[in-house]
């Protein structure tokens, strides 16, 4: 059980925030993520401009835009999709009403993590990002999501639940 | 979905037990420095101390967009509301829960304009605003023909019902502070707002 | 109301005439032209005038407050070149609060006292003004902070090199709990809004200081956000507090 990485997309579809965590196991991550597995990517946003990232960040958002239609379209004006598999990992996705489109990449075995990405925005963006005085209301080009608290809650908080089980 | 009175208990449900408190004039007294503040730093052209009202009403307003725009985040995530299904019940979620969560004040929703499809339009009339409570506007001739001292709420509601695709016009129509005998903000939905598309889709 | 507008031309007052006088002439009321205006009609009235300064105030949510102390740092932020620049403006933004915080809590108080207003007897209970050093650093933090938080301030200290320096800590100043300081600004406590807050109260009891200011309390494990609110009195208030102490002044 492990995860591999995980982003922050605003309603501007723009990639706002973007991590990438050191495998707890030795499963392969899906291509493009985290390239050797033990890197710990986490730079801001802004500051990481290597294309490679950002068509990451581009199929990504892809995925979900048209995932996401397809689901209301079949499902009704209110439905979301949670999550999808391949044999290599599992997208979850988590989208609030202000459109704010959390997105996490982890190994297939892994169960649902809706409850998890509601938690990383109700208590940590929402407490350290949105309520921090300095930082831009909007988050254009990631300025003011990678704050010290925000970072550090986010990796007690991943370490927590995907702490490797005995 | 939320009725009237379902929006009412969980105004009173969120305020009680998942908001923390703090006293009411330690606000109203902060809030008096900002309009204070912007009172004296804009003022008209050519003039040293003559507010420029309008400005000042701009600036609270563009203050209470940024707010707002953080506001909704903290809003949703305590309260849990989900999508409203109507202007109309937008509205009663603004007064009930909105107003009740963050200001203990649950302002009136009246004078409805229009219906599902046309343009609609609602009023919030409040019985009490603790943004003005020790308010006396300065005896200058202008201040109670051009302020709105409470113009930042206008700003805060526009930003964020735009976080949750509403595009609305507000602004306060009467206010006691002028002589009126209420205060009450006109809030308009202008319309909703489509999803953004990413760059590369066309 | 039509009666107000029919002035009848009323003669000229006539001149004053002290000397020949044994009573003071009271002139006529000059007519009263109002120029703000309130609402007089309704059933309930609720405009500042009408309402008692001592009712208990009520509560609101810290966020909200939290939104507004955020906006405030964000506007002086935006016109400072400095954090100090920023402090002094957040001290400025407090200032007037602090003025009109000892004015309100001194009439509270009275009000609240057993023998209501004009209760003689010493200060903090009647709502007279403290006019002894340790009154006004013992209202501060006391009555000044549960005014404003609900609860007293954690510590007052006396500097142990100067004569004229005291200290007011808290824990966790309640108007930091949302703010996140960039690494690059550590140095800055907009807890200097308070200090602010502080000053006005000491010049308006007429302590009048070089200023107050709030520093983070350095290498506290327990309180990340301890801050330490520096009191310096003026020299002429440290000798009035001399003069008092030498002549036996009780208070």
């Amino acid at each position: 059980m492990s995860v591999f990485s995980f982003y922050i997309f605003d309603r501007h579809t723009e990639c706002i925030y973007s991590k990438r965590f050191a495998a707890s196991n030795n499963a392969p991550p899906p291509r493009g993520a985290a390239g050797g597995g033990i890197q710990n990517g986490d730079v801001p946003a802004s500051l990481r401009k290597a294309s490679k990232d950002l068509d990451e960040t581009k199929l990504i958002f892809g995925t979900i835009f048209s995932l996401r239609r397809m689901a209301r379209q079949l499902g009704g004006a209110d439905d979301q999709f949670l999550s999808y598999r391949t044999g290599e990992y599992k997208l979850h996705y988590f989208e609030t009403p202000t459109q704010l489109k959390l997105v996490m990449l982890t190994s297939p075995n892994v169960g649902n993590m809706r409850t998890v990405l509601h938690q990383i925005w109700a208590t940590l963006f929402v407490e350290y990002v949105v309520k921090s005085p300095l930082a831009p209301a909007e988050h254009t080009g990631g300025k003011g999501v990678a704050n010290e608290l925000f970072e550090g809650g986010l990796e007690r908080f991943m370490e927590a639940v995907f702490r490797p089980q005995q | 979905m939320a009725s009237s009175s379902k929006a009412a208990r969980l105004g009173e449900e969120v305020w009680k037990s998942r908001v923390d408190k703090i006293n009411a004039e330690v606000l109203t007294l902060t809030y008096g420095t900002i309009v204070a503040q912007l009172c004296r730093d804009l003022t008209l052209p050519a003039t040293a101390n003559k507010t420029d009202y309008a400005a000042v009403n701009a600036e609270l307003d563009r203050m209470g967009y940024n707010i707002g725009l953080r506001l909704i985040e903290d809003f949703l995530a305590k309260s849990n509301t989900g999508t409203c299904s109507s202007f109309r019940e937008t509205a009663e979620v603004i007064s009930k829960v909105g107003f009740k969560m963050f200001l203990n004040v649950v302002p009136q929703v009246t004078n409805w304009q229009g219906v599902e499809g046309k343009p609609q339009a609602f009023g919030l009339v409040f019985e009490e605003n603790p943004l003005a409570e020790f308010v006396e506007y300065p005896d200058d001739g202008r201040a109670q023909d051009e302020l709105w001292y409470s113009n930042i709420l206008c700003g805060v509601i526009r930003g964020a019902l735009e976080m949750v695709q509403m595009q609305i016009e507000a602004h306060f129509v009467t206010d006691v502070l002028r002589g009126n005998d209420t205060t009450e903000m006109r809030v308009t939905l202008v319309r909703y707002i489509e999803d953004e598309m990413p760059p590369d889709d066309e | 109301m039509p009666a107000a507008t029919t002035t009848t031309a009323a003669p000229p007052p006539p001149p004053l005439d002290f000397k020949n006088s044994d009573t003071i002439p009271v002139l006529p009321p000059s007519k009263h032209q109002p120029s703000l205006r309130y609402p007089s009609s309704g059933s309930h009235r609720k405009t500042i005038y009408d309402r008692s300064l001592s009712r208990p105030p009520s509560a609101t949510s810290l966020p909200a407050f939290a939104y507004l102390f955020n906006t405030l740092i964000t506007y002086h932020h935006a016109k400072s070149g400095s954090v100090s620049d920023i402090e002094t403006r957040l001290n400025r933004a407090g200032y007037p609060i602090g003025v009109k915080m000892l004015d309100l809590l001194l009439y509270r108080q009275a009000a609240a006292a057993p023998g209501g207003f004009g209760g003689a007897g010493k200060s903090g209970a009647s709502g007279a003004r403290p006019t002894r050093l340790l009154e006004l650093l013992q209202f501060v933090h006391g009555t000044l902070w549960r005014g404003l938080f609900g609860r007293q301030a954690d510590a007052l200290e006396q500097s142990t090199t100067k004569k004229n320096e005291y200290m007011i800590v808290d824990n966790e100043p309640v108007v930091n709990t949302y703010v996140t300081i960039p690494r690059e600004m550590s140095q800055l406590n907009c807890a200097a809004f308070v200090a602010g807050v502080v000053e006005g109260v000491c010049d308006a009891a007429g302590f009048g200081t070089e200023g107050v200011s709030a520093h983070w309390a350095e290498g506290e494990e327990m309180w990340p956000g301890k801050t330490i609110f520096l009191l310096r009195f003026r020299e002429e208030v440290m000798e009035r507090e001399e003069g008092l102490k030498a002549g036996g002044g009780g208070g």
